[in-house]
């Protein structure tokens, strides 16, 4: 075809001659950036895991320790007739109650007597199929 | 050493098995990007991010299609993806522009005058999709079935691809012809009255 021969007419170039050079440069670059990259996830992995550690350990020492059931439901703190500013409480407000309950007593215990079993069955002189269950 | 035996050296790491693949495909792929873009210095760059992906990316190529096909697949992917990153933003800093002529980038382009030129900028006004193929043919001398490899696509459309794609050559290249005769018989028409 003529497009054939008209692309062949174009000109071929070459690599530059510092090619192979530069992308073995370039190639060791790519490898330290590779390497740092994997070795900076690692620290921040490393960081964010000792923060939560160190947040955890705060939150336990300090803050949630000594509070027991009572102290997160306010019952010490709050009187049914006063809160803790004086001020009296308004129809609608509720007082957090724990009451024990001991579920024991309230389900039957199962008897250990021998128990029997009725099978109710309709005798008949008639013919079965007219017995009706 | 065939080339699988040497990419097989390169997902364990061999930087000498590297060397020796840039030595074989260097010029090849930066002629081919060089056809494609029109644009030596990209066209080097463009090569060198293509032999990186070939490092660092060995472990995906498969050998159930040749390592030549392979490499060009690389390249043609990220040739289309530089052109269209330029299309959206085809701005140049000034200062870009003052260093790559001043340290001398453009030197390896080849200098084209006449026909050459012609052909260059018909090629260049091609859509890619036609482009590839008809280079890949036509300048590097692939087989159909190796270019559907290349660019994953069955032979049948290659095949008309590469048909519309010199169709369209001749067309873009008749038009420039074309412009040319007119702008001459304009200057020709301007030298007369003076």
């Amino acid at each position: 075809m003529e497009e054939l021969n008209l692309l062949e007419k174009l000109e071929r170039v070459k690599a530059p001659p510092d090619f192979e050079q530069n992308v073995l440069n370039l190639l060791s670059a790519r490898k330290e950036k590779k390497r740092a990259r994997v070795r900076n996830l690692g620290l921040s992995f490393a960081g964010a895991v000792a923060v939560l550690l160190v947040c955890f350990i705060v939150l336990n020492v300090f803050v949630f320790r000594g509070k027991g059931t009572l102290d997160f439901s306010g019952l010490e703190k709050e009187t049914p007739t006063s809160s803790p500013r004086g001020e009296t409480l308004r129809a609608g407000d509720y007082i957090p109650i724990i009451e024990a309950v001991d579920y024991s007593r309230e389900i039957q215990r199962p008897s250990y007597e021998s128990q029997t079993i009725y099978i109710l069955e309709q005798v008949s002189e008639e013919r079965l199929e007219k017995i009706k269950y | 050493m065939d080339e699988q035996e040497l990419v097989r050296q390169i997902q364990e790491g061999d930087e000498m098995a590297f060397a020796k693949i840039v030595n074989i495909y260097k010029d090849k792929i930066v002629n081919y990007l060089y056809q494609f873009i029109g644009d030596y210095q990209r066209a080097v760059d463009l090569s060198q991010e293509t032999f990186m992906r070939v490092y660092f990316k060995a472990n995906k190529y498969k050998p159930i299609a040749p390592f030549s096909s392979w490499i060009y697949a690389i390249a043609s992917n990220l040739a289309k993806t530089e052109m269209k990153r330029t299309q959206k933003a085809p701005t140049v800093s000034l200062d870009d522009l003052h260093n790559s002529y001043s340290s001398g980038a453009f030197s390896e382009n080849p200098v084209e005058t006449g026909l050459t030129r012609n052909i260059r900028q018909s090629l260049n006004l091609l859509h890619p999709r036609y482009r590839i193929p008809v280079i890949l043919k036509d300048m590097e001398g692939f087989s159909l079935e190796e270019i559907a490899q290349i660019l994953k696509r069955p032979i049948g459309t290659i095949k008309a691809r590469i048909s519309r794609g010199r169709k369209y050559l001749r067309r873009e290249l008749e038009n420039v012809l074309d412009e040319e005769d007119k702008d001459l018989e304009k200057k020709e028409n301007s030298y007369g009255r003076t």
